[in-house]
Formats: C-alpha cells, structure tokens, sequence
C-alpha cells in the first residue's frame, strides 16, 4: 500500500478542521475523488473526528467543591526557608566544605590522629578483666567525611530550597 | 488580562471572602477534572490531582498575574498536579486493560459501547498524557491553541503537531484494529 505524504495527511486534518482555504479544499477534493487510498484515509480521519466531536467534558463527584472548601485551611504552611535564605545558606555550606578541603590539602590535619587505649582508661573498681581493644582515631579522615557530608547538604540544598521553589513559583505565577 | 470574567470573585477572595472561592471551583471543576482524568486516566486519581490544584491555586492566587486567563492558569496548575502525580504513581504498574476499563465504565458511562468508539479509547490510551491532553482539549472547543499551549508548557506550534500526530496514530490504530475484528470473525 503507497504511503500517502505527511504534508497530504496535514491537509486533510486541516480539511476536517475546515482550516483549508476553499481553493485548497477544492484542489484536494479532486484528489479524493481520484485517489482511493486517499479516500480511505480521509474516512479513518473522520471516524476519529467524529468520535472527538461529540466529547463532553467529565464531571467529577457531586461533593467535589464541598471537599475542596473542606480542604482549603489544610494546605501545608510556606516552608520558612525562603529562597534567598536558602541560597544563603548554600553559600555558607560550600565555602564550610571549601575552607576545609584547603586545610586537609594544606596538611593541617596530617598530625591530628591518636590511638585510643581503652586498658588505659582507670576505673575505681578493677572490674575488667580482659584485655580492651584499642582505636586509632584519623583526624583528617574525619574532616574528609564533613567536607563530603558538607557537599550532599550542599546539593541537596540546591535542590529543595532552591530549586525546586524557584520553578514552583514560576509555574505559579504563569511565567 | 481586563475581560477575564473570574476577576470579580478573585478579588472578593483576595479581600478576604473564602466562600466566594466556591464559584470558582464550581464553574471550573469539570475542565480542571477532564485535565487531570486524560493525564492520570483514573478516575479516582484525578479527583485527588484536580482538588489539589484547586487548593494550590487558592493558596497562590495573589501570584498570579492576570496576563491570561484565569482558567488557564488553573488548568495549567491542574495539568502540572497531574504529571506529578502521574510519576509518583508510575510505579504502580497499570496494565492496558484496566485503563479501557477505565475509560469504559466512566467516559462511556456503560451507556455506548460501540467497538468502535472502544478501539479508539484504547488507541487513545497509549498516547502520552500531553498528546491526549492537548487532543481533549482541542476537541472540548473550549481552548485556543495558544491556551492549550499555555496550560502543557510548549509551544503553539509543538501542539499543533500534537494534535495533528495524535490524530494520525488513531487513525492508524483503528484501522489496525477493525482489520484484526475483520480477521477474526
């Protein structure tokens, strides 16, 4: 079966719609006459804009108002973080995780770790027995995990207090 | 916009008077319902969609700006609920059957079951939710393209092609199907 052009099926959409000027609809109407196929389509075009033309819009339950009136004082209360508030604080975590990888990077922390003996714990009463483990505690490590901690806060700032108001708001407002 | 017949209640609510906010859903209710119904396909999702958009619309009002109509603004706010819901919902696996259940027991009201008008509301249900939306909208003669444009967030001209694509695919999908009728009896 020959496809019929994308550019004929547009017009004969156009014709349904009665878009086409009456010279385009006369044109097209000779192809019809002439071209079978054509026809055909121009059939299971119209079954299809029958159908749509007699929809009607659908209707929602009877007490549909009644529940949204009911519902109007339940909306959750504007978060208290404000946009510009929010970019604040963004600002702060970034420059907390700037400042504190350039320490690590410096060597600032290279020297911050202990072990921790807990046999060198005294307690009043020699109630242990057993030898306790020992844990070595990595200062840097630690600042590591609070720089990669201070970038998650980060985005996940950047995301919900940013964001995602920012592009509410425009839906909003119709922008 | 200054001839916008909803103006008049919006301000009485923006003075202050919450049940003149009533009108407004009532007149609004069936489209914002038909919106959120040809994105979510459930009935019962789309009440939900519609009342909570209704809700945020209230609770935004002063924000909007009166450039367009308010109706479209609504149903732009009704459109946005509905995708969102829609993907909180994906993973609720809905299989094609129960959406023609769907569409047969609420848009058809069980009254007109032709095979015909059923193959086309399963064609209909495997278009994305802008394509049928702008193709209701379209058809309900109550939106210009720039308004149905305006309530999908594109362009007049992508839902032209829309709805121009829409209405190909259907008519491929009936022929499809009333050739597989014609097979099988």
């Amino acid at each position: 079966m020959k496809k019929i052009p994308q550019a004929i099926e547009e017009k004969l959409l156009e014709y349904l719609d009665g878009t086409l000027t009456p010279n385009e609809a006369t044109q097209l109407e000779e192809q019809l006459a002439h071209q079978a196929e054509l026809k055909a389509r121009l059939e299971s075009l119209k079954a299809v804009h029958g159908m749509f033309r007699t929809m009607k819009p659908e209707h929602p339950s009877k007490n549909f108002t009644q529940a949204v009136m009911g519902k109007l004082d339940q909306y959750p209360l504007r978060a208290t973080l404000s946009i510009r508030n929010g970019m604040f604080l963004l600002i702060g975590v970034l420059v907390a995780a700037l400042l504190s990888a350039f320490l690590v990077s410096s060597g600032v922390f290279d020297s911050a770790s202990t072990v921790i003996d807990l046999n060198a714990v005294k307690t009043p009463v020699d109630i242990i027995k057993e030898p306790l483990p020992s844990f070595r505690f990595d200062g840097k490590l630690v600042v590591n995990v609070i720089v990669v901690l201070n970038l998650v806060l980060a985005w996940l700032l950047l995301d919900r207090a940013i964001l995602k108001p920012y592009f509410k708001q425009r839906m909003m407002t119709g922008h | 916009m200054t001839n916008d017949p909803d103006i008049p209640a919006i301000d009485r609510v923006l003075a202050g008077d919450q049940q003149a906010y009533a009108s407004l859903v009532d007149k609004h209710k069936s489209y914002a319902f038909t919106i959120a119904y040809k994105v979510l396909q459930i009935r019962a999702d789309a009440e939900e969609a519609a009342q909570d958009a209704f809700i945020k619309a209230f609770h935004h009002l002063a924000g909007f700006n009166r450039q367009s109509k308010f109706s479209t603004w609504l149903y732009r706010i009704v459109f946005n609920t509905a995708i969102s819901a829609k993907r909180r919902n994906r993973h609720q696996f809905q299989d094609i059957e129960t959406t023609i259940l769907e569409y047969d027991q609420a848009a058809e009201g069980g009254l007109e079951k032709s095979d015909r008008k059923k193959y086309l509301l399963q064609g209909m249900a495997k278009l994305s939710e802008a394509d049928r939306t702008a193709l209701s909208l379209f058809y309900l003669e109550e939106f210009s393209l720039e308004e149905i444009a305006e309530i999908t967030g594109t362009q007049a001209n992508t839902v032209k092609v829309r709805i121009h694509r829409a209405r190909l695919r259907l008519a491929d999908e009936l022929k499809t199907l009333l050739n597989h009728e014609a097979l099988m009896l």
